[in-house]
């Protein structure tokens, strides 16, 4: 921690932890629009709008990491401290007599408007009027200060305070310390015990002599591309960044019952639903690859286990590559063990700062800058915007995330569920000069195929389910 | 060990201690999911200052399954 003079305050302001360092270090090499979280949650209710601007206001004053803020020292090093809370103003958009596609055709343009980055505001929050008698709130917010769980929780407190002024309910309680947690996450990289410990992970992983493939959701173009540019016929990775990382989204719907199917089939089976989904996704890129047998995925860890951790709002989200080989003759449930193992490995080493991860594998591999053996990543969400609804069960809700329009890597797939029904959407986004829409509802199409031919019949091998789709 | 091991899940899941017994399920009962649980492991290898073996600890499901595999490293 070191204190800066800010505007004329003598402010505490603390480095930014491994997960923000991860978001800063999208900006070398992407527009900071990539850094720009839009969402929006609006029920069908004749909404007080003076009570939610007073909900949103003490909403602020309570969630710390909505007035967080970043500066840099005079070595141009970036920190971040807390802003004493302020009135803001509350913007109020009526889009009622527009075309509600329109209305969130707006909102995507919003969210594709980056922040100021030094000292000033990271987030706004817009009432918004919709047709049909929705209504709600707008949030906007820079990934390096909320992630999807923050999200949810700023949103969940703004509904809840609302319900409390307007109905009498119970207040929600108040949150953990940011900067208490912040503390706890940079004394470990302090060099402590569990860092070396997760350090040496890291390398025997990283070291392993077999080294991992790259494969393509596109199939093996971009590898056989660069093998040949390289005139290198045994490359394994591919550079995966790009000079225009225009983004798009794609999301498809599973009905309520097939999501049901997999849900029950992970109670049954004791395993995660994200282990399923990696399982599922896997099986795609080792059949779009040649029925390749060893496959990677970057999977998203949340970081968040701990009640401080789960309540103290910020940005924890971590990225690690997930390493799958599978020989055909091995059975979906076997392989779904597998993945569910390997996770719970990973989760144990998962606070390591996956940049210096990044960085290191790049030197001991010899790679270029943007290289990787991973195309995609998967994000699982199990809470939604609207989180358990139970202020306001018989109201409809509708939630959204609205595109920044760029994108770091080719795909980002993020699995959540519906608040209406509790089924399964999955959102793709995609860089549009890696991937077509076409191209996104072809994974998604053998994505559910693979996954539901494998729970029909968990001794069905992987060779079996390949060839059946 | 019962008692380190409320005191431990507890700063992960809002549940009365009080109804945590030897039978009760990590992840069905308490709720917790798989990277709360592996976090929460973690914590009680590390206040033990036991190794734990990570293809092991992934079969556990109840506490009082926990305090036996916890046990049988200390002995």
């Amino acid at each position: 921690m070191k204190e800066l003079n800010i505007n004329g305050a003598v402010m505490k302001c603390y480095p930014l932890c491994p997960a923000q360092k991860l978001h800063n270090y999208t900006l070398y090499f992407c527009p900071a629009q990539v850094l720009c979280i839009g969402t929006g949650l609006y029920v069908q209710q004749d909404i007080d709008f003076n009570l939610l601007r007073e909900a949103i206001r003490q909403s602020y004053e309570r969630f710390e990491t909505m007035r967080l803020r970043f500066t840099k020292d005079e070595n141009g090093e970036v920190y971040q401290y807390i802003s004493p809370f302020e009135e803001r103003e509350v913007r109020f958009c009526d889009f009622s007599d527009w075309k509600e596609e329109e209305a969130h055709k707006e909102m995507e343009k919003w969210t594709s408007v980056p922040f100021e980055r030094l000292n000033k505001p990271m987030n706004e929050v817009v009432m918004v009027k919709l047709p049909d008698g929705f209504g709600g709130i707008y949030l906007k917010v820079d990934h390096m200060t909320m992630d999807s769980s923050s999200i949810v929780g700023f949103t969940k407190m703004v509904l809840e305070i609302y319900c409390s002024l307007r109905y009498g309910t119970e207040m929600p309680k108040p949150m953990y310390s940011y900067i208490k947690q912040l503390e706890k996450d940079l004394a470990y990289e302090e060099n402590s015990k569990a860092k070396q410990r997760d350090e040496q992970f890291w390398k025997e992983e990283m070291e392993c002599e077999n080294e991992p493939m790259y494969t393509d959701f596109a199939g093996q173009g971009r590898l056989l591309t660069q093998r040949r540019e390289n005139n290198n016929p045994n490359q394994r990775w591919a550079t995966v960044i790009s000079q225009s990382p225009v983004a798009s989204i794609s999301v498809y719907s599973l009905e309520k019952d097939p999501s049901k199917r997999l849900m029950d089939f992970c109670e049954e089976y004791h395993v995660p639903m994200a282990s399923l989904l990696l399982m599922g996704m896997r099986t795609v890129l080792s059949k779009f690859n040649d029925n390749e047998e060893d496959v990677t995925i970057k999977t998203c860890i949340a970081r968040r286990g701990t009640l401080s951790e789960k309540y103290s709002g910020g940005t924890r989200i971590h990225f690690f590559p997930m390493r799958t080989i599978m020989k055909p003759e091995m059975t979906f449930l076997d392989g779904l063990k597998m993945i569910q193992a390997e996770q719970s490995r990973i989760f144990r080493h998962a606070n390591y700062d996956p940049i210096e991860y990044t960085r290191k594998r790049a030197e001991y591999r010899k790679f270029k800058a943007g290289a990787s053996y991973e195309c995609m990543s998967l994000t699982y969400q199990p809470l939604t915007i609207s989180g358990d609804r139970k202020e306001m069960p018989d109201v409809p809700y509708k939630s959204f995330w609205y595109t920044n329009g760029v994108a770091g890597q080719p795909l980002y797939l993020t699995v959540m569920h519906r608040p209406e029904d509790n089924g399964l959407n999955f959102n793709f986004e995609y860089r549009t000069d890696a991937v077509s829409a076409q191209e996104m509802e072809y994974f998604y199409y053998y994505l559910c195929r693979v996954i539901f031919r494998g729970i029909e019949d968990t001794n069905r091998t992987i060779g079996e389910i390949l060839e059946m789709i | 060990m019962l008692e380190k091991i409320k005191e431990i899940v507890c700063n992960y899941v809002e549940y009365n201690p009080d109804d945590i017994t030897a039978e009760t399920r990590f992840i069905e009962d308490m709720g917790l999911n798989s990277y709360d649980f592996m976090c929460m492991l973690g914590d009680l290898e590390a206040e033990l200052d036991v190794t734990v073996e990570e293809a092991e600890i992934i079969n556990i499901r109840t506490v009082g399954e926990a305090i036996a595999y916890f046990e049988s490293l200390k002995d």
